[in-house]
């Protein structure tokens, strides 16, 4: 049986345009690999998020009481909004440690790394948007066009947490801390952000300080969109904060990454 | 085509790694002490189109250097290098497998590494389980195959990129005899093929055979080039 069928002079650029592909397949494979030994497999990702929320849920609806409407799909939205967040920017760096034998051995552009990376992590933000909605549906709220905002919102998270996870895993080979800094700053972020509280209870003297993190912008702009009440964070003064925000941070975030990754292969 | 010229690379080995923050504070003070180690020194290189090189040399003599730089993985010190065309290399056994994987998996896997695409994967899916003689094992996982199987499946996906350039690093002696005599009758199609293949080995008889031209490394320098016979020669004059 011959392999060749003709000389591979032709196949001269053979590689480069296959980085889609290869995205696509490390975005699969980790998923697979992460649930395959268990026995309860993707339901897991489904999982982990609710019973965080069970656990919120009934301290802070039992124990405490917020004056939220829908305070179910309110905290809900929050904390699966905020684990995609989490899991993009950390598992970025655990990954790249993974990837390491490969990176000393094969060129390809690291960034394909952190988007693999991000990409695994949106699926699951899709799974568990579906269990949102069955949420919502049971709790009898009303679709309205404000779902068309939510997929606006989404694309900004996306831009704003891939950059930021661009960020951290340039920094990461040389400067291992950055994982454990970072792990403090997300446990820190999920209670300055509005989440697990309505906005009301803060003075609103912070108010400024809290929006200045704009996840806390797309996470309130969500919930605006989806169970209401409307308010300022559906504004087009919003999208531009968050925007500007997300673009910043991208081209920061590729910026230091194309510059500190081409020592990947020494520092790993 | 591969060219080198007056490629540099230079490690720098701290004498005490500095990997956290803490240590790069309390240590900007303090004088930087590091080990320059020269992996390579001056090296001139021009591989043609079709060519099969032979590097030899001891430990430490930046055989493997030169294969990453050849890679991209590297960037030299200094000097430049230009690479016309697609690079595969021969990984180690485990770099670039997933164990919880099934073989059929991990052949996609592992193609798109190399820089395949999906459609060409697919077409020479058949072709590799074949090759690799593991036909039987499509579903398993590869964890529960034998490291020899392992060798044999990565190999066989290596072989199938149709990339010009080819890089081997010491990696067939895990493989039988049979799995042997293959790979080097893929070596002879590589070079009916017009394809270019860098041959790092200690294994002379190998280079001998395969080789149509052999550089002699020696921390880092190349001391000797030319034909394989003269140069292996003068290798082996020099271990006594």
């Amino acid at each position: 049986m011959s392999l060749y069928t003709e000389t591979c002079k032709q196949d001269i650029s053979l590689g480069r345009k296959n980085y889609i592909y290869l995205t696509l397949v490390m975005a699969i494979t980790d998923f697979k690999i992460k649930y395959d030994n268990s026995v309860l497999g993707y339901l897991w990702s489904l999982l982990k998020p609710l019973l965080m929320f069970g656990t919120l849920y009934l301290v802070f609806s039992v124990f405490v009481r917020w004056d939220v409407e829908n305070y179910k799909l309110y905290l809900l939205l929050g904390i699966i909004l905020w684990n995609f967040l989490a899991e993009v920017t950390l598992n970025s760096m655990v990954f790249l440690e993974g990837k390491a034998p490969i990176l000393k051995k094969i060129y390809f552009p690291r960034w394909i790394i952190v988007i693999a990376c991000s990409l695994t992590a949106l699926l699951t933000l899709l799974l568990n948007m579906i269990v949102f909605f069955i949420f919502f549906v049971i709790s009898g709220a009303q679709f309205s066009i404000g779902i068309f905002m939510l997929a606006l919102y989404l694309l900004e998270l996306y831009v704003l947490v891939v950059g930021l996870a661009l960020f951290l895993s340039a920094l990461f080979p040389k400067f291992r801390d950055v994982h454990h800094i970072w792990e403090v700053f997300v446990q820190l972020g999920f209670w300055i952000t509005p989440i697990v509280y309505p906005i009301s209870i803060v003075p609103a003297k912070y108010h400024s300080l809290i929006f200045l993190n704009p996840a806390a912008r797309i996470i309130q702009g969500c919930r605006q969109a989806l169970i209401g009440p409307t308010g300022e964070f559906l504004a087009f003064k919003n999208h531009i904060i968050i925007i500007s925000f997300a673009v910043c941070f991208f081209a920061i975030g590729l910026g230091l990454f194309n510059k500190l990754s081409r020592s990947f292969a020494e520092d790993l | 085509m591969i060219a080198f010229e007056h490629v540099n690379k230079i490690f720098r080995l701290p004498h005490d790694r500095k990997t956290t923050l803490r240590q790069h504070f309390t240590r900007i003070l303090q004088k930087h002490t590091y080990e320059k180690l020269y992996a390579l020194r001056d090296i001139n290189l021009y591989v043609e189109s079709g060519e099969f090189l032979g590097i030899v040399g001891k430990n430490g003599s930046g055989k493997s250097t030169l294969l990453k730089l050849v890679a991209q993985v590297l960037e030299p010190t200094s000097g430049t290098i230009s690479v016309n065309g697609n690079v595969a290399p021969f990984l180690e056994l485990g770099v670039g497998f997933q164990w919880e994987l099934t073989v059929k998996n991990n052949v996609f896997l592992y193609g798109a590494l190399l820089g395949m695409s999906r459609q060409q994967i697919i077409e020479k899916y058949d072709w590799i389980i074949e090759f690799s003689g593991l036909e039987r094992f499509v579903d398993a996982k590869l964890k529960n195959l034998s490291s020899g199987m392992q060798v044999r499946l990565g190999f066989s996906i290596t072989v199938s990129v149709e990339s010009p350039i080819l890089l081997v690093d010491e990696v067939l002696a895990v493989g039988d005899i049979d799995f042997q005599h293959k790979c080097y009758d893929s070596f002879e199609s590589f070079k009916k093929n017009g394809r270019t293949i860098v041959f790092v080995s200690h294994d002379l008889n190998a280079v001998e055979k395969f080789c149509d031209r052999v550089i002699l490394l020696e921390e880092g320098k190349a001391i000797a080039e030319g034909n394989p016979l003269d140069v292996l020669n003068l290798y082996k004059s020099q271990e006594k």
